[in-house]
This record gives structure tokens, sequence and C-alpha cells, in this order.
């Protein structure tokens, strides 16, 4: 790889052509396109919130906020949500680093299993998996206990709790973290640790004090997204909080957005306090950025990067991931794949396994629609994850590496759209191209700009953080050798980036397929997409049905994952 | 460089600034207003939409072409002019369920291509407006939950719709501007494998009954329920504070569920044993695919929250949105009822013999909105920790 982008150095030599002196350059041209798209997207649905939250027909207000904020029991809210939201992303972080590390680093074995595993609880839709998990871990019928009561003559799950919530979430959300840190390790060179080890340093002692603080961008990015990402879910906490009294910050915007009329401005004032997370948290990870080189590790020397040999601990390395998948991945699945088996749920007892029928399957495939449904959400997934991949790939470029001032804005708005509510995304599209000459609303295309709207932020995370690695020394030989900005950009930069591009591009694309909240608003006859025939079929309370479709979506995922990632490691940095 | 880059980060601040002021300037303003004022004051009465009562649309010309028609007559002229039309869109809120059937037997009896958008109550109304707002001809009816129809024709979108077929409708049914086509029933309802025949509750009093603590299930939105309930208790002469402290109590039995259809399935997987106030026809639904679940016999009053259609001001088949509208209201509520629904005619529904049935409040609800869903919230929340 890193001859590769040599010798595209060395071809630029004296391919530098003359410019017209008046026509803006190709760096002038791009970046400052991409930061007018940026702008553009982040600032349309933020625009939109803050109007309807700053302002009423008697000018400038703070009314949305005594709404939002005048609940006596506010700051339980702001605990509860902190407590939920802290535990799922250590618990994310953790998981996700651990399976990276161990997947990329070392010579774990079952790796080829575990690439497409590690990804399922993603593709899952969130309310599927929970239930699965409900019926697997509740007091009153959950499997598990079952299993294990008559053994050690106690129940010891409870889902309806703050850690069964922690669960639940956190393992939902470690595919994000996943992807990120396995892009980090990917591009990192291993001769810092292998220095390590010859001077004397025990393994841990290397991970601890040399691997993770290498990755710090990766893991600040992390924690960024997962609790941003928790604060706002309302998923879980609806259904496993709220039993055990656990009410969070989301169920205020619930109520909010349940009055009638729905009352956005106060939805959007507790919108503004994840904002305010969102832009320190931004705040944060640039300033650790800003070190340098302290994470530049991909640099004019070569590295090979090579597993480490695990040696005695390879068995139980393979035994923690086997049980690691027996828990959170097989036993929801088999879950789900009982479920679909049956015309209602019902707790396994050998009359039920006599009732088992494929209906479901039939069902699923009878369903109009269907196919039109999965071309569409196949066209906006792969779309919105190349042109977000594209547009912040040159973003994280003009914040990790121009020294335009300002550029840390770039970053910010790539940033907010994660903490626009959906509804308000969509309602704030829908207004702008209800009044767009061309016709964009009622298409896909609409679709498309909300999709690349809302996994902007992903995108922004994986690449800058992929960026934060390259040494700009590569650049700067390109350039010395005469190669345009261009051209250094396009051969040098983007394919180090790629392993950070294709991890940020996968989230998007399998993610994409479950987004419901902006697409529900802004779909068309014809232009369903298959999160709005998924959502139908809860809405019909057609539980057994949707497990059908979540187990087939989940045969679809690893297909694809398997493919992209055939695909992504041949141009990416290989490990092997 | 350093100049370069500047010049290329102002450049696109303006360009981003000029795109987005060109694309959002009043227009944005007063959308969003009326979103703040309107749920400021709980009404939804904005009235910047409605054009003068004078200028009448294309569709509203149409529409006055059939009134005082009646019978075949009308019935043959309206399929003449609708088929010409060939198509028909609606925006709804039922279930995909329910409106593939009824689409589909309506497509089977005229030559009319039918496309649905289905969506959340919510969704549906939001849509409506923003298409209004911007004077886009995007549906020919709307048929969803009471609340938001109301909403709807306070934007001055819907036209009256003066067919016969209103008649037939119970009197709960017949709003300004829209007409009810099916009826929500709020009932308790139990798994039967968990509550004897003989245990199950007999009136909604009696969920209040610590005997049922931590068996119970209550739903995070469910505060029309509460207010209709509310209401008749006051007519039975117990006091606010009497009521207030039945709630409570009753919460404090509860586990507190979003979703009726997760209750639902909960409820059938043995979760819980009892939900407090589901909608009959989610519970039917399980039970006809074998779910040990039931809400019968019925707890005297059920309490019915309606559905109802419109006919859209600006409709570009406005033919068809009548012919629709006039087949759900007869020989449409039989499909409806088919599919387990209570048609708003009563017809065709024989569960309902006997059962008192009270009209939830929407337009009180409508106008308190805060005060109740403030209360719901309050009672759910804080009755909680009294029971664990």
């Amino acid at each position: 790889m890193m001859q590769r982008a040599r010798d595209a150095v060395i071809s630029m030599q004296g391919s530098g052509r003359r410019r017209l002196p008046m026509l803006p350059s190709a760096q002038t041209m791009i970046t400052g396109g991409v930061v007018v798209i940026i702008g553009y997207l982040a600032l349309v649905p933020l625009f939109y919130l803050l109007w309807g939250t700053f302002f009423d027909e008697a000018g400038l207000t703070l009314g949305a906020f005594g709404r939002a904020y005048s609940d006596h029991g506010i700051g339980t809210l702001f605990s509860n949500s902190l407590r939920f939201a802290g535990g799922a992303a250590l618990l994310s972080l953790v998981v996700g680093t651990g399976l990276a590390y161990l997947n990329v680093r070392t010579d774990v074995p079952f790796k080829a299993l575990f690439f497409a595993a590690s990804m399922i609880p993603l593709v899952i839709p969130g309310i599927l998996y929970t239930i699965a998990w409900i019926f697997l871990a509740s007091a009153e019928i959950g499997l598990l206990n079952k299993l294990v009561e008559p053994v050690i003559g106690t129940q010891p799950f409870n889902v309806f709790s703050i850690w069964g919530m922690i669960w639940v979430e956190g393992l939902h959300l470690s595919p994000i973290v996943f992807l990120l840190m396995v892009a980090a390790f990917r591009s990192m060179d291993p001769s810092l640790e292998e220095s390590a080890l010859m001077s004397g340093a025990g393994k841990l002692t290397v991970f601890r004090r040399i691997t993770v603080p290498l990755v710090r961008p990766a893991v600040v990015a992390s924690i960024l997204i997962m609790v941003v990402r928790s604060i706002e879910s309302f998923e879980v906490p609806a259904l496993l909080g709220l039993q055990d009294g656990i009410y969070v910050f989301t169920s205020r915007i619930y109520y909010t957005l349940r009055s009638y009329p729905p009352d956005f401005g106060a939805a959007g004032a507790l919108a503004i306090t994840l904002l305010a997370i969102a832009v320190v948290g931004v705040f944060v990870s640039q300033r650790l950025g800003s070190r340098g080189k302290s994470f530049q590790t991909v640099t004019g020397k070569g590295f090979r990067p090579r597993p480490m040999a695990l040696g005695k601990w390879r068995p139980v390395a393979g035994a923690g991931i086997m049980l690691y998948f027996l828990v959170t991945v097989i036993a929801p699945l088999t879950v789900l794949l009982y479920t679909s088996l049956l015309r209602f749920y019902a707790t396994p007892s050998l009359a039920v396994f006599k009732t088992m029928t494929l209906n479901n399957y039939v069902e699923v495939f009878h369903m109009d629609s269907a196919l039109r449904a999965l071309r569409n959400s196949f066209v906006l997934g792969i779309g919105a994850a190349t042109i977000v991949m594209l547009l912040t790939a040159v973003a994280a470029w003009i914040v990790v590496r121009s020294k335009v001032r300002g550029r840390g804005i770039v970053d910010q708005l790539a940033f907010t759209p994660l903490v626009i509510p959906g509804i308000v995304l969509g309602l704030a599209l829908s207004f702008v191209y209800l009044r767009f000459p061309v016709p964009v609303y009622g298409t896909l295309l609409i679709l498309l700009i909300a999709y690349i709207t809302r996994y902007m932020p992903y995108g922004m995370r994986y690449a800058s953080t992929s960026m934060h690695q390259i040494s700009s020394e590569l650049e700067e030989s390109a350039q010395v050798c005469a190669a345009s900005w261009w051209q250094s950009f396009r051969r040098v930069v983007v394919p180090l980036l790629t392993p950070g591009l294709v991890g940020g591009w996968i989230y998007i694309m399998v993610v994409s397929f479950r987004e419901l909240s902006s697409s529900i608003l802004l779909y068309s006859p014809g232009n369903e997409v298959l999160s709005i025939l998924i959502w139908e079929q809860y809405e019909n309370g057609q539980f057994t049905e949707l497990a059908a479709l979540g187990v087939l979506m989940v045969l679809a995922l690893v297909v694809m994952v398997v493919v992209a990632y055939r695909l992504g490691a041949k141009v990416g940095l290989r490990s092997e | 460089m350093q100049i370069r880059h500047r010049l290329a980060l102002l450049i696109a601040g303006s360009l981003a600034l000029g795109l987005l002021v060109g694309c959002s300037n009043s227009p944005t303003a007063t959308t969003a207003q009326e979103t703040t004022t309107t749920a400021a004051t709980g009404s939804g009465t904005t009235g910047t939409t409605e054009p003068a009562a004078s200028e009448q649309t294309e569709a509203e010309k149409v529409y006055a072409q059939f009134d005082g028609t009646t019978g075949e007559a009308r019935r043959a002229a309206l399929t003449t002019a609708a088929e010409e039309e060939g198509e028909l869109i609606i925006y709804t809120s039922m279930t995909s369920g329910v409106i593939d059937e009824v689409v589909s037997v309506f497509e089977d009896t005229f030559k009319i291509d039918v496309s649905v958008y289905r969506a959340g109550s919510e969704t549906v109304l939001q849509r409506v407006i923003q298409e209004a707002s911007a004077n886009f001809q995007g549906n020919d009816v709307v048929e969803t939950n009471a609340g938001e129809m109301i909403a709807v024709n306070e934007q001055g979108v819907l036209a009256p719709y003066t067919g016969e077929a209103r008649d037939k409708v119970i009197p709960a049914g017949l709003f300004d501007g829209w007409t009810a086509t099916r009826i929500n029933l709020f009932v308790p309802s139990w798994n039967t494998e968990l509550v004897k025949p003989g245990e199950e509750p007999k009136s909604w009093e009696e969920l209040a009954d610590p005997k049922w603590q931590g068996k119970i299930s209550m739903e995070l939105g469910d505060s029309d329920w509460m207010l209709a309930l509310w209401e008749y208790w006051a007519s039975q002469g117990k006091s606010d504070a009497d009521i207030e402290a039945l709630f409570r109590k009753m919460a404090s039995n509860a586990k507190v569920v979003k979703g009726h259809t997760v209750q639902s399935e909960l409820l059938g997987a043995g979760q819980f044993a009892v939900v407090m106030s589901n909608y009959s026809y989610i519970v039917a639904k399980a039970a006809d695919k074998g779910a040990p679940v039931s809400y019968e016999p019925i707890v005297s009053p059920a309490f019915a929250r309606p559905n109802g259609i419109g006919l859209m001001k600006n409709a570009a088949h406005p033919a068809a949105a009548l012919l629709f509208t006039d087949w759900l209201l007869t020989e449409g509520q039989q499909v409806i009822a088919d599919e387990g629904l209570t048609p708003s005619t009563l017809s065709g529904d024989p569960t309902m013999e006997g059962v008192e049935v009270l009209p939830v409040p929407i337009e009180r609800l409508m106008a308190e909105s805060a005060k109740w869903n403030g209360l719901y919230e309050d009672i759910l929340k804080n009755s909680e920790t009294v029971g664990n």
C-alpha cells in the first residue's frame, strides 16, 4: 500500500500543469464546493429548529424553554439519561474496541466469522432487538432466566432495569465503535508496540500505554457519537425503562411532540441541550487532534501491520469471542428465528413446536411493494453512503490538514445533524423542497438528501479520525514532486484514508436501511423504503412477520457485509 | 496557498448563506412561527393558509356539482366522473393490513388506481399542513384520527362532505369538515392463561385494586382514554380528587409501555396479566391468530375515539375523492368490520350489542391538551415509585 502511494508520488513528478491565472484552482473549487454543500445541508434543518424554538408571532422568545424545562422532575430525567448514556457508551466502547483490536491486531481464531457477526446487531431493527431481549431476560417470561433458574435457584436477569437498558443499547451501538476502531487499528504502525515489547513492557502495558493512546482520536469520536446517540434514543428506554419507572430526557421530547398540535418549539429547546453537548464534544476532539503529530502513525516510513501472536491466550480469546457471540448475537437471533416460525409468540413448549410454520416468510415474500422498497433502500443506502464519505473525506482534509481560519466550524456543522430530531429534519426538508423550482419533493431524491444529512456526522467522525492518523509528510512529498492538490488528494490521501472511509461507508449503508423518522414524512406512494414496511408490520401488530423480515435482513446483511469487506479489504490497508 | 484557502472558505460561506436565505426567508418564519404559537396556545387555529371563502377551488366546484344528488343516480354520475379522473391519492393512518384490503376491494369495484401514503396520525397531519402551506396538490382525501382531523380542518384545507352516506354515521362521528369512518374502542384486555374465567376485571374501578399490583400495563400516551374515563366518573358523581386518586392507584399497579401493539404482543407472551386501555381491534387480531388474549366480556363503558375522512379543497381528483368517501361510508363499512375494526355506522359489528359506548371528548382534549397530557405524564411517573 505504502509502495503504491510512493509510486503515485513519483509518477506525479513533472506532471503539474500550468493553469490560467484567473481561474480558481481545483483545490479552491472542490474544498469550497464541499463547504457550501455541508453548510447548506446542516444549516437548513438547524435554522428551522432554531427559528421554531426562539421565535413566535411576537418575535424572539424563550417560552419554548419554559415549556420544555418547567417539569419539576427534569433533574431526575437528566441524571437517568446520563447514567444510561454513559453506561451504554462505555459498554459499546469496551466491546467495540476489544473486538476490533482482537480482529485487526492479533491472530485470534474465527476472524472471518466475526466481522459479519459483529455487525448483526446493526441491521436488526431496534424494536426487534429490544423485544428479543425482553423474551430472553425478563423476570416473568425470560428464556435465559428459565434456563438458569433450575441450576442456581434464582433468576439472575432483569432486562427492565437501568442495567438492562445499558446492555441492550450498548450492544446495539457497539458496531459503530467496532468499525471506527477497526479503521484506527489498521492504520496503526505496530513497530511502536514492538519497540515497547522489546524494551520489556508486558502486553497489557503496551496495550494501555501505547496502543490506546495512539488511537485516542477514534476513542473520542466513538464516545462522542455514543453519548449523543444514547441520550437521544427512545426505543430502548421506552420499552425497558418505563416499566421500572426510569424516565429519561427523551420522554420529555415524546410528550412535547405528542400534544395537540405538537410543540416543536419545546422539542427544539430540548434538542438544543444535545446540541450544546455535541458542540463541546466536537471542540474537545478538535483540541485533541490539534496536538499534531502524536497520532500520525501512517508516515513516510513503510510499515506492515502484522498481527500479534496471542500464544497460549489464543484459545482463551477464541472461547471468549464464541461466548460473546452466543450471548449477544446467537441468542437474540435464535429468539427471532423461533418467533418468526410461530403464529404468535409463546414460550417454547412441545405444543408450541408443533404449531411451527413458514407462513410468515411466505407473507413477507407476498408483501406488496416489498421488492420495490428493497430496491429503493439499496439505491438510497449506496448513494447516501458514497456521497457522505466523498464529502466528508474532503471536509476532514479541510478540518485536519488545512490551516484555514474557521475550519473548525466545518467540523461543527457536519456534526450538528446528529442532534436534530428526524421529524424536524423531515419538516425542514419538506418545507424547502415544496417551494423548490425543480421537482425534488415527492421523489427519491428528497430521501437521499435526508439520508445524506442524517449520516454526515458519522461520516465526518470516520473520515477525520482516519485523517488524524495520516502524517502530512506524505502529501508534502507529493507536492514537492509538483503534484497538484487534487492529484495528491486523490492518489495519496484518499487511498490512505480507505480503512476509515470503508468503515463509514458500511455503517451508513447498513443503518440507512433502518432510517424511519424522516423517511416516514418524506416518502411518497411508489417510493417506499424498507424501514416503512417494517414500521407497517409493527403497527399492524404482525410481530411474527416482523421477526421473519428481521431474519431475512440479517441474512442479506451478512452477504452484503462480506462482499463489501472483501472489496474494502482489497483497496484498504491489509493486515494479513 | 493561504490566501486561496481563505478565499475558498469565504466564497463557500457566503454561498451557503445565500442559498439558505434564498430558500427559506419569510415562509420558514411563518410556518415555524405557526407551529410554535399553536403549540403554545394549545389550539390549531391559524387562518393564514385559508383561502378566502368566496374563491372556490376547482375541486370545490366539482364537489358542488354533486350536492343534493342521491341514490343510484349519484353513484352512476360520480363513477363516470371519477373513472375519467382515473386516479385517487389517499393519506391515511389506517394500519396497512386494513387499508390494503379497503383499497383492493375499491379497485375491484371501480376503474380507479389508488395510491396510498401511510404514516402515524401526527405525521399525516404534518404532511398535510406542509403541503397545504405550499399549495401543493398532494392528496385527494385524508383519513386519520379525530384529533388530527380537527387540526387539519382548522387549517381550512377541507371541503365539507354532504353526501347522504353521512346521515348513517352515529351522531358522535359527525364533525365540522369531516366524517367518522371507524371507531377505536378503548377496553381493558387480559391474558386468558393468567386471568382465569370469572376473575376478569368487571369495572374500571376494579383496576385500581392492589390485587393487580405489578400485573397491569398502561400505555405512555393514553391521555385521551384518561380524560374520557375522568368525565365518565365525574358524571357518576365522583369528585376530581377521588378520580385523581383512583388513577394514581391504577398507575401504581401498572408497568408503563410505549405502543399499543407491543403491549398486546407482550400480553400474549405473558409479560403482564392485564392491559389497561388497549384498542379492541388490536386484541381481537392477536386473539384471531390464537394468542391467549381477550377483552370480552367488555368492561362497560368502552370509550370510542373516532377516525374520520375529509375531502381536500385542492384535490386533483375530486370526483374520485367524493366517490371513495361515499363508498367507504357505505359498502366500505363492511370491509372495515371484516378487518376487525368498529365501523362508524356500527353496522356489521355484533360484539357491540348491550355495551355502553361513550365518546372520547376530542374537542376538550384538543383545547386542554397540555393540561391532560401533563397530568397523565405526572400520574404515570409519580405513581410508579409508590408501587415499587
